[in-house]
């Protein structure tokens, strides 16, 4: 016998049961109320059950409805622009925009497979300055420029 | 007569208000800049306003609303540049333009293309101010009949909509929306201000941000999941020289025009309705209508003009519910709700009565932006070609950095910047599964409107829940709701349906 299970279908319908638990527990503590005079927990919690039995309904047919394989997923750009984007969350309060901006660039650059180092590089210094000059010294936003 | 004099009073109050130079540089800088990340391809249009939303936030509210609808007009525009140049369509709406635009673009009639999907779309944006300006104030005095049970039954229809019109498989799509409305409580309740799933978080008190979500998944997502896709971004050589379509063919696009315009402003109002929809049913019509459909698909100008006037048309009219009952039809205007709350106006029928300024000031704005975008791009196309021609890995370390910057400086913390890496990871996880994230941002930006509405009109009525059907306007709503469900599930129809998306 062959599996015929749908893996894209299957992984969305355990999100939702997860997602469903996760927020009933978190939920759980509310006051739900009666339905003339609800309190703060009647609404999420029916909506975290409703999202967990549909999510169950879709995960059962998810299991018959034919085999279909998770679409393969490019690790690398994934993995270099998430990573870019934290390092500037980290950076940022100390470092300031300048060097923050520098170190994006160069690291999201990366996660294009054709990148070139020196254009990478310079990228990076001519973004970092504008974006200096546009958010700080045009847009006025309150943003530390250099980590002193 | 009355109600033309009207009319033109309050459109001069509007203008008086787009035609300070202050605005009438906004808008155009919106338009300008829309344009500019909207050329770039694989970017759609609510890309582009998510990533640009935040640099809004600093002007005044009229001037920030005036900046990103002309940011919207120059997203779609700029989109539909990409389709015809690059045959790489930014989204849905711009797909049916990448049929004959492109395919004129190769027999090197690109200038044409270019030419009439410019003013095709200023020609609708044309009747559809009009048409907006028309009807609002009917929708707003209907809008002041409506209580707690219809504006819940108004959002369930609306929700709805966007599930019928989601691209990918309808029972995901309303999952999404689940998700979205359980989502949008999170932080503190209005009613006995108690924080709710922050996870004891201070930062989650005024709930999770919509703009790091927004850009999130619309931005770093879309970003993430292109970049792993091989390209084929085979530009076109352009001859700027025969830019203008002989008058034979704008006569001929003439009608096709009236037709999309006059489709596109009907479907915009409907929930869930707006440029995407509009621009497939006009291309159908227009295939429909021809004398010589044979040559649609091989480069026919009402091919373009056609779908081009519709989507216009109904991006704008799909406003309409925005403006005057307060509730967006897509995702895009979810976008706009976002904006205008965090300028602190909250969308429905108070904003037309209280601050006439705004409201008109915005509606005519619309006008200028298309007539800007005509003046401006057509003379630009060359400076779009030559952004086409920046290869893609130096123009997406740009793309993060304003990703990044902007969620920042939309509340000045780094932790919504942690947010929106979450929900990035969270976007690539939805579309690897085949979930559309455009309900999820409606049902979210719902969420905290349904639930006031819905414990409202079960307050008022002590707990009975056959208030939704007594009230007749709420009972019709939910008729609706129950008509395109049906459709929906009915087998015909939905092969339909998913013959059109796949086109």
């Amino acid at each position: 016998m062959t599996l015929r299970i749908n893996t894209p279908d299957l992984a969305f319908a355990v999100f939702l049961i997860a997602l469903g638990a996760f927020s009933l527990a978190l939920a759980s503590p509310l006051a739900v109320g009666t339905a003339a005079a609800m309190g703060p927990g009647y609404v999420p919690r029916g909506l975290a059950i409703l999202i967990m039995v549909y999510g169950a309904v879709l995960g059962a047919r998810a299991l018959f409805s034919g085999r279909a394989p998770m679409p393969a997923i490019e690790w690398r750009p994934l993995f270099l622009i998430f990573s870019a984007v934290a390092l500037f969350a980290v950076l940022l309060p100390f470092a300031g925009l300048a060097l923050t901006s520098f170190v994006l660039v160069i690291c999201a650059g990366f996660a294009a497979y054709d990148v070139r180092f020196r254009e990478n590089a310079i990228a990076a210094v001519v973004l970092a300055a504008f974006a200096v000059v546009l958010f700080v010294m045009a847009l006025g936003l309150p943003i530390q420029v250099w980590p002193w | 007569m009355d109600l033309i004099a009207n009319l033109f009073a309050n459109l001069a109050t509007g203008f008086a208000v787009a035609l300070t130079p202050a605005n009438l540089g906004f808008c155009f800088m919106g338009a300008l800049i829309g344009t500019l990340v909207g050329v770039l391809p694989g970017i759609a249009p609510i890309t582009t306003i998510a990533i640009l939303l935040p640099f809004t936030f600093t002007l005044p509210p009229s001037s920030s609303l005036i900046m990103l609808a002309g940011i919207f007009y120059g997203a779609q525009y700029g989109g539909s540049t990409t389709a015809i140049l690059v045959n790489v369509p930014g989204e849905s709406s711009s797909i049916v333009t990448c049929l004959d635009g492109h395919q004129m673009a190769k027999q090197g009639r690109a200038g044409p293309a270019l030419a009439i999907a410019a003013i095709a779309s200023f020609v609708a944006g044309t009747i559809a101010t009009i048409v907006i300006a028309t009807a609002s104030a009917p929708m707003t005095w209907l809008a002041l009949k409506f209580n707690a049970a219809e504006y819940f039954s108004l959002m369930v229809l609306g929700l709805t909509g966007s599930v019928v019109l989601a691209h990918g498989a309808p029972e995901k799509a309303v999952a999404m929306v689940l998700v979205g409305l359980l989502l949008g409580l999170v932080g503190i309740d209005v009613n006995s201000g108690s924080p709710r799933m922050t996870m004891d978080l201070m930062d989650l008190g005024d709930g999770i941000g919509f703009v790091p979500i927004a850009i999130g998944m619309f931005g770093i997502a879309e970003l993430a999941v292109t970049l792993g896709k091989p390209q084929d971004r085979s530009l076109l050589a352009v001859k700027l020289r025969d830019l203008w379509p002989s008058w034979a063919e704008i006569r001929q696009c003439i009608p096709a025009m009236l037709r999309g315009t006059t489709l596109g402003s009907v479907l915009g109002v409907l929930p869930g309705g707006g440029a995407a929809l509009s621009s497939f049913a006009a291309y159908a019509l227009e295939k429909k209508m021809s004398k010589t459909p044979e040559h649609f698909g091989r480069g026919a100008i009402e091919g373009v003009a056609a779908p081009e006037a519709a989507n216009n048309a109904g991006a704008q009219t799909s406003f309409i519910p925005l403006l005057t009952l307060g509730i967006p039809g897509n995702a895009i205007m979810a976008l706009m709700v976002g904006a205008m709350m965090i300028q602190g106006i909250q969308p429905g029928p108070q904003v037309m009565i209280n601050q006439p300024d705004l409201f008109w000031g915005v509606i005519t704005s619309m006008w200028l932006g298309n007539a800007m975008l005509v003046v401006l791009n057509l003379p630009l196309i060359g400076v779009w070609v030559a952004l086409l021609r920046v290869p893609f890995r130096l123009l997406f370390p740009a793309i993060v950095l304003f990703c990044c910057i902007g969620t920042y400086t939309a509340n000045n913390t780094v932790f919504d910047i942690w947010v929106m890496l979450v929900f990035s990871g969270l976007g690539v996880f939805f579309y690897k599964v085949g979930a559309e994230p455009a309900p999820f941002v409606l049902g979210f930006v719902l969420g905290p409107l349904m639930e006031e509405n819905f414990r409202r009109a079960m307050y008022i009525s002590r707990g009975n829940p056959m208030t939704f059907v007594e009230r007749p306007i709420s009972a019709f709503l939910l008729l609706l709701t129950v008509a395109l469900f049906v459709v929906l599930v009915l087998p015909a129809i939905r092969a339909k349906r998913e013959e059109v998306f796949k086109e």
